[in-house]
């Protein structure tokens, strides 16, 4: 019995070393690659020549977390390719994680805790919420770690710690769906002939309206939405569905719908997708990010109800990001298009930013741009590369 | 104190195993991971504790009776969902706000007893219902938005951090005040649990419910306070989730409920009922958050924490079985 103990707790032991070795040879790797960094950043402040001297004598390179929102999603995948690649351009090791699943955000408070006591030079964060990264924000001010957002970043941070964000602005972003629907003839002449009897309903479908990237484009796409349905039914647009954007006016003839799901699950988007699908009078569709996208094509077995001769055949849809179900729905001309962020920069900027701040240099936002893509575009190459699959 | 080991070294070198196990992992995460040994590292542990160890607590009496109860991690994001809610949008005084967070969970705890002792449900069946009740409920009265509890620096309530969970006394920045309220209530359940009729009466109904009754316990009365009991550590446990993470999302805590029983069956207690330690259950829970905060010192992402936390649960259940049959044999010698 005893034999067996002994045996299952060196079984664990050996996993545990050989995981544990195998990042730590990572490290022995980097030695000879971090001289370079340090006669780099030689000429900098006083502040950063002596952190620089410090990495030096123990021979690693600078050390920066980027703290993602989620992995689950090819879009983090595609930051964290941008990341690497800014991390081998400016010699400095990065350590990209996220939590499992968007919704938690206490798995991502332990993982940022856990990262800041490993005391880098700098982090990058994508904070899931504001309010409970805020000590850990904190204790960044107070120890002078300088944080860079990125993605959605750090909205609302009130300690200072947060230098700059490296994000693409989202309502901007969102509008330029908004527009597409305003040049798309048959939406236009629907909308041109709607009655408050027979209303028409602009549907836009957003898995939360608690962070700011999400509500941002629900925000800039109803924003944009409003302004050009208004031209056609002065008066008669009414915003509802989340309380957050209401805006009811009576009988309506143009009914922008905000569909919230109950959590960001492809079930609960599924539920919301179908809900909106089921309204009468829906002529188009807005999902604002790839797990909007996922319920939504769900809801239309994959994407073929929206086809020529199916169930919702007509129906004007437009996405946000990519993923290689919404590639495939715009490639078949089942989408008009969708708007791409570039995640590949955001990672790329987020951490040349955070070298930045690490070395004492001034830094500010930067947006990191948005492009619409459609069938016609969708395989040039300064296309393809930002639509990861 | 020699001669006291030698004396009672037979059941002594079993109960030290697990703190053993708990110093070595400590030990070794120290010296291979970055920079885990640090006054940093050791605060992340106790934060990600506190709301386990009080869930760990609870269901620590429940599992004795040869219970479960896995609507411990819904109805704990549910309290304190339900709390914030009070507190951010109906503008109750903070302290109503916490007493209501505990009472939610001293509710559900006494549905759960309620179903499983008066009418007699499987306690896995009972509970699974209370788990999606639970999880319903607090979507349904938030609307399914995010609440959050107030953080330090807030005008109104900003004292609910430095309470619960870390303050800044003089030189020391970041107390872990919280650590102060965990061991104060393992001292409380402990005695509970092993000092009291309420304590004996949980080991007597877990070992042989039918003998317990035979012998003149009241059984549905002491099983329905066991879970009733469970829900108030529930309850407390939902406030410091809330005050280590602030932002309670609707719709989540699934699977919470694992960390605390897995903190229990690593700890010793017998998941047939009728044996158990609270020391165990304290041990089990910091030997999983050390576990977690080491391996992610070394580098290693949650899948392989999730991996490794595993290992440990099966090592520790078959270590359970050995000790059993080790104690028959020495019954029956």
């Amino acid at each position: 019995m005893k034999k067996i103990i002994a045996l299952l707790l060196a079984l664990a032991m050996v996993f545990a070393l050989v995981a544990c070795s195998s990042s730590s040879k990572k490290t022995e790797e980097t030695t000879t690659a971090a001289a370079e960094t340090t006669t780099a950043a030689a000429g900098d402040t006083t502040a950063a020549g002596a952190t620089t001297t410090a990495a030096a004598a123990t021979g690693e390179k600078m050390y920066i977390p980027v703290m993602a929102k989620g992995f689950q999603h090819a879009y983090w995948q595609a930051v964290k390719k941008g990341s690497e690649a800014a991390a081998n351009d400016l010699g400095v090791e990065i350590y990209f994680d996220g939590p499992a699943s968007e919704t938690e955000i206490d798995s991502q408070v332990n993982m940022v805790k856990n990262e800041l006591a490993k005391n880098p030079k700098a982090m990058c964060l994508a904070a899931l919420s504001t309010d409970s990264v805020t000590e850990i924000l904190q204790e960044c001010a107070d120890k002078k770690i300088p944080v860079i957002g990125f993605d959605s970043g750090v909205p609302g941070d009130k300690t200072g710690a947060v230098k700059a964000t490296a994000a693409t602005n989202n309502e901007a972003a969102a509008a330029i769906a908004a527009d597409k629907f305003g040049e798309n003839a048959g939406l236009v002449a629907k909308m041109k002939a709607a009655t408050p009897d027979s209303p028409v309903v602009i549907g836009c479908l957003s898995q939360d309206a608690v962070s700011a990237s999400v509500t941002g484009r629900t925000t800039g796409f109803v924003n944009e939405m409003s302004k050009l349905a208004e031209t056609y039914q002065a008066g008669k647009v009414s915003v509802e569905g989340h309380t957050k954007w209401e805006k009811k006016v009576d009988k309506p003839a143009i009914i922008i719908k905000v569909e919230v799901s109950a959590t960001t699950e492809a079930t609960a988007l599924q539920t919301s997708a179908n809900s909106l699908l089921s309204t009468k009078g829906i002529s188009a569709v807005f999902c604002s990010n790839e797990g909007a996208v996922t319920g939504f094509l769900a809801a239309t077995s994959d994407g073929e109800d929206l086809a020529e001769g199916g169930k919702y055949a007509g129906l004007v849809v437009a996405g946000f990001d990519a993923g290689s179900a919404q590639k495939n729905a715009v490639r078949n001309g089942w989408f008009i298009g969708s708007v791409t962020q570039d995640p590949y920069q955001i990672g790329y900027k987020a951490v040349s930013l955070a070298v930045d701040a690490a070395n004492g240099k001034s830094v500010s936002d930067v947006d990191t741009g948005a492009k619409w893509y459609d069938k016609t575009n969708i395989d040039n190459p300064d296309i393809a590369l930002l639509v990861y699959d | 104190m020699k001669q006291e080991t030698i004396k009672t070294k037979k059941i002594n070198w079993q109960t030290l195993l697990a703190p053993l196990a708990l110093v070595i992992l400590y030990i070794f995460f120290s010296i291979f991971g970055n920079n885990f040994f640090s006054a940093d590292m050791l605060k992340n542990i106790l934060e990600s504790s506190y709301y386990i160890g009080f869930m760990a607590f609870g269901v620590t009496f429940i599992i004795i009776t040869g219970g479960i109860d896995l609507s411990l991690g819904t109805v704990m994001m549910c309290s304190a969902l339900i709390g914030a809610y009070v507190f951010k949008q109906h503008h109750w005084p903070l302290i109503l706000a916490l007493l209501l967070t505990v009472g939610v969970g001293v509710l559900f705890g006494f549905l759960n007893g309620t179903l499983v002792a008066r009418l007699k449900l499987p306690p896995f069946i009972a509970t699974l219902g209370t788990m999606m009740m639970s999880q319903g409920i607090g979507s349904i009265i938030t609307s399914v938005q995010s609440q959050t509890w107030p953080t330090a620096t807030e005008p109104v309530g900003g004292w609910f951090k430095k309470v619960f969970i870390r303050n800044d006394f003089a030189s020391f920045r970041g107390f872990p005040v919280g650590a102060l309220w965990l061991i104060v209530f393992f001292v409380i359940a402990t005695l509970i649990l092993h000092k009291t009729k309420f304590g004996r009466y949980t080991f007597a109904i877990g070992s042989n419910e039918e003998a317990a009754r035979l012998s003149g316990i009241n059984v549905i009365k002491w099983k329905t306070g066991v879970y009733t009991l469970c829900g108030f550590f529930v309850g407390m446990s939902g406030i410091f989730y809330a005050a280590a993470y602030t932002t309670i999302t609707p719709g989540t805590g699934n699977g919470q409920e694992m960390n605390g029983i897995t903190g229990v069956v690593i700890g010793g207690t017998s998941m047939s009922g009728g044996s158990g330690t609270m020391v165990g259950t304290l041990i089990g829970v910091f030997i999983m958050s050390v576990l977690k905060n080491g391996l992610s010192a070394c580098g290693l992402q949650a899948p392989w924490q999730t991996f490794f936390t595993g290992l440990v649960v099966i090592g520790a259940v078959l270590l359970d079985i050995q000790r059993t049959k080790a104690a028959n044999r020495v019954k029956k010698g």
